[in-house]
C-alpha cells in the first residue's frame, strides 16, 4: 500500500500546487481590475467636475480588453434619475487615470442601451450610434 | 560536553514549556478579539458584508463601526494566524481552557448578527410559506410570498427558487415559521448553536474512541475561522447535517450500524451532500445492518417527505442536478478557467468534474475495500465534491473537516486546511486594491 500512498500524495502535492497557482493568479487578476475601477471613476470625476459617488461601470472582469464604461448623473439626483454622462475608457492607468476614447448621454432612468445614446462626442463619433 | 548540551537543552525544554501555555493565551485572546471586532462592527448594520436583517443585535450597536472589508479582511487573517499557532500549541491546552476558548467564540457569534450570507432568510422564507402561506416550498421561490415581511431578506439570486434542502430539515424548520421573523432568527441562531455544540460533542467522543488527541480535534473545528464566522456566524444549516454525520461515524464506533447508516440518510434528508458517507461506510461494515437501516431510514423519510411535500419533496437529485449548474467566482474550477484564459466554466466542464469526482469516488471505493478508514475516504470524498464544484460557498469546505480531525491520515486534515487557506486568500483582493 505504500506505493499507491506515495503516488496519491504526489497527486494530491500536483493538484494543490495547482489550486494555489490558479488562486494567486486570480487574486492578481481580481486586484488588476479594481485598480482599472478605482481609476475609472476618479477619470469620471475629473472629466466631468462632478464628485459623484453613484456610478456604473460597465466593466470587462475577465481582462480580455482594456475597455470600461462609466455612466452617472450630469445633476445632483439619485442614481439613474437625472440626465447621464457615459464615459468609454481604455488603455493603462496612467497618474491614476485612464484615456478618455468617447462618451455619450443618456436620457433619465434610461440603461446604457443603444437606441437611447444621444450627443456623441469623442474621437469615435462618427461610429453610430456612438459605440466603440 | 554532550552532558552539557543535554542541560541546555533540558533547560531550554522547559523554558519553552513555561512559555507555551502563555503564548497559546495570547493566541486564543487573538481569536476572541478577531471575532469580536467582526460582530462588533457587524452589528452597526450598513455593510456589505452583512445581510440585511430585522433587528437582533441592535443591543451591540455604538460599540463598533460600520464593517468594512478591510477591517473584515483583516480580523479573518488574524484569526487564522492565531488559529494556526493555537492548533501548533493544541498540547499545551487543557480541556477546560479549549472548552473556554470554543464557548466564548460561540457566544460572542451567537449574540451578533447574522453573518456574511442571506440563507438563513432563505430556510424562515421557505418555512412561512409552507405554514403560513400553505405553499409548497419544493414547487415555487421565495417570490411567491412577495409581501411576507422575509421577503426583503431573501437574497437577490434566491428569490425565485425552490428550495434545495432536504425534507426533513424543511420540517425541522415549520415551528419556526409562526414565530415571527425575529424569533425565527433566534430559533436559526439556536438550531445552529446546539448543533455545532453537539457536532463538538460527538467529534471529542470519536477522537477518544480512536485513541487521538480529544482538546485537539475540537480545538481544530471548534476554533476553525471559517467553522465560526461563516458556518455559525450564518446559521447555515450544514451544521445540522455535520451532527448527523458525527452521530453516524459515533453510531459505527458503539457498533450499531443499522443506526449509523439512519443517521447518514437523516442527514442527507437535511443537505443531500453528507450521502457520500454511506457507500463507505457499507463496504467497511461488510454487514446487512447498515444497508438495512439505512433502507429503513430512507422510506420512513420518503414518507414522511412525501406527506409532506409530495414528489418534489423527495426528489432530492433534480435539486441537486439545478444546483450543480451554478457557478461562483469563487469556486476553484472558475480560478482553473482563468488560470487558462477562459471566461469561465462551461457546460463540458461541468462533465469533466463530474468524470473526476467519479472517478477519485471509485478509487476511494477501491482503497476502503483493501482497508482504508471507511471515516477518512469519506473524507476526501466530501472535500473532493466542494474542490470541484463550480458553486463553492466558505461553509462547503468545513464538510471534510470533523471527519479529518478524527482519522489518522493526516493529509486529510492538511488538505482541508490547505483549501480553507486558499478560499481566504482568494477573498483578499480588496486589501491589496481597495475600491472607493
Amino acid at each position: 500500500m505504500s506505493r499507491v500512498r506515495l503516488i496519491e500524495t504526489t497527486v494530491l502535492l500536483l493538484a494543490g500546487l495547482l489550486l494555489a497557482i490558479a488562486t494567486v493568479n486570480d487574486l492578481v487578476r481580481q486586484a488588476g481590475v479594481n485598480h482599472r475601477l478605482i481609476a475609472d471613476l476618479r477619470t469620471w470625476r475629473t472629466y466631468t467636475h462632478h464628485d459623484y459617488h453613484t456610478l456604473s461601470v460597465e466593466q470587462d472582469v475577465y481582462g480580455h480588453s482594456t475597455h470600461e464604461v462609466v455612466c452617472g448623473n450630469t445633476t445632483p439626483g439619485a442614481p439613474k434619475e437625472r440626465e447621464q454622462i457615459c464615459l468609454v475608457m481604455t488603455g493603462p492607468v496612467s497618474g491614476g487615470r485612464r484615456l478618455v476614447q468617447n462618451g455619450w448621454h443618456l436620457p433619465p432612468k434610461a440603461e446604457d442601451r443603444r437606441g437611447y445614446r444621444y450627443a456623441c462626442f469623442g474621437s469615435r463619433t462618427t461610429q453610430r450610434p456612438c459605440a466603440p | 560536553v554532550s552532558a552539557v548540551a543535554e542541560g541546555e537543552l533540558g533547560s531550554s525544554g522547559t523554558r519553552s514549556q513555561q512559555w507555551a501555555p502563555a503564548l497559546a493565551a495570547l493566541l486564543a485572546l487573538l481569536l476572541v478579539a478577531a471575532t469580536a471586532e467582526i460582530v462588533l462592527d457587524g452589528a452597526v448594520a450598513h455593510s456589505a458584508l452583512i445581510p440585511k436583517s430585522p433587528d437582533i443585535a441592535g443591543w451591540l450597536r455604538g460599540i463598533g463601526e460600520r464593517l468594512g472589508y478591510r477591517v473584515f479582511l483583516i480580523a479573518i487573517l488574524v484569526f487564522m494566524g492565531a488559529y494556526a499557532g493555537v492548533l501548533a500549541l493544541a498540547r499545551s491546552i487543557s480541556k477546560r481552557w479549549a472548552i473556554i476558548l470554543i464557548g466564548a467564540l460561540h457566544a460572542i457569534v451567537f449574540a451578533g448578527p447574522i453573518l456574511l450570507s442571506t440563507d438563513v432568510f432563505s430556510y424562515i422564507a421557505y418555512s412561512r410559506m409552507g405554514i403560513e402561506h400553505g405553499i409548497n416550498p419544493y414547487l415555487h421561490g421565495p417570490i411567491a410570498i412577495l409581501h411576507d415581511p422575509v421577503y426583503r431578506y431573501v437574497g437577490q439570486d434566491w428569490k425565485h427558487v425552490a428550495t434545495a434542502y432536504g425534507p426533513l430539515y424543511t420540517l425541522l424548520s415549520y415551528p419556526l415559521a409562526p414565530l415571527g421573523l425575529k424569533g425565527a432568527v433566534w430559533g436559526m441562531k439556536v438550531m445552529a448553536l446546539v448543533a455545532s455544540v453537539g457536532t463538538l460533542a460527538l467529534t471529542w467522543r470519536c477522537a477518544r474512541a480512536r485513541e487521538l488527541n480529544p482538546v485537539a480535534a475540537i480545538l481544530v473545528l471548534g476554533a476553525n475561522p471559517l467553522y465560526v464566522i461563516y458556518g455559525l456566524g450564518g446559521a447555515h444549516n450544514d451544521l445540522i447535517m455535520l451532527l448527523l454525520m458525527m452521530a453516524a461515524v459515533s453510531f459505527t464506533l458503539a457498533g450499531k450500524d443499522a443506526a449509523a447508516a439512519a443517521s447518514v440518510v437523516a442527514g442527507a434528508l437535511v443537505k443531500a451532500t453528507v450521502a457520500a458517507l454511506l457507500p463507505f461506510m457499507i463496504l467497511s461494515r461488510r454487514r446487512l445492518a447498515p444497508i438495512l437501516g439505512g433502507l429503513a431510514a430512507l422510506g420512513l423519510g420518503a414518507l414522511a417527505g412525501y406527506a409532506a411535500f409530495g414528489i418534489h419533496g423527495v426528489d432530492v437529485v433534480a435539486a441537486l442536478n439545478r444546483d450543480a449548474a451554478f457557478v461562483s467566482t469563487d469556486s476553484f474550477p472558475t480560478e482553473i478557467a482563468h488560470l487558462f484564459g477562459k471566461p469561465g466554466v462551461f457546460p463540458v466542464d461541468h462533465d469533466l468534474l463530474k468524470a473526476a469526482l467519479v472517478l477519485i469516488g471509485l478509487h476511494l471505493l477501491w482503497r476502503t475495500w483493501r482497508g482504508y478508514d471507511w471515516v477518512a475516504a469519506s473524507g476526501w470524498t466530501l472535500l473532493a465534491i466542494s474542490v470541484t464544484s463550480t458553486w463553492l460557498l466558505a461553509w462547503y469546505t468545513l464538510w471534510p473537516l470533523p471527519l479529518a480531525v478524527i482519522t489518522r491520515d493526516r493529509r486529510l486534515l492538511a488538505a482541508t486546511l490547505a483549501v480553507q487557506v486558499l478560499f481566504i486568500a482568494h477573498q483578499t483582493a480588496p486589501l491589496f486594491v481597495p475600491v472607493q
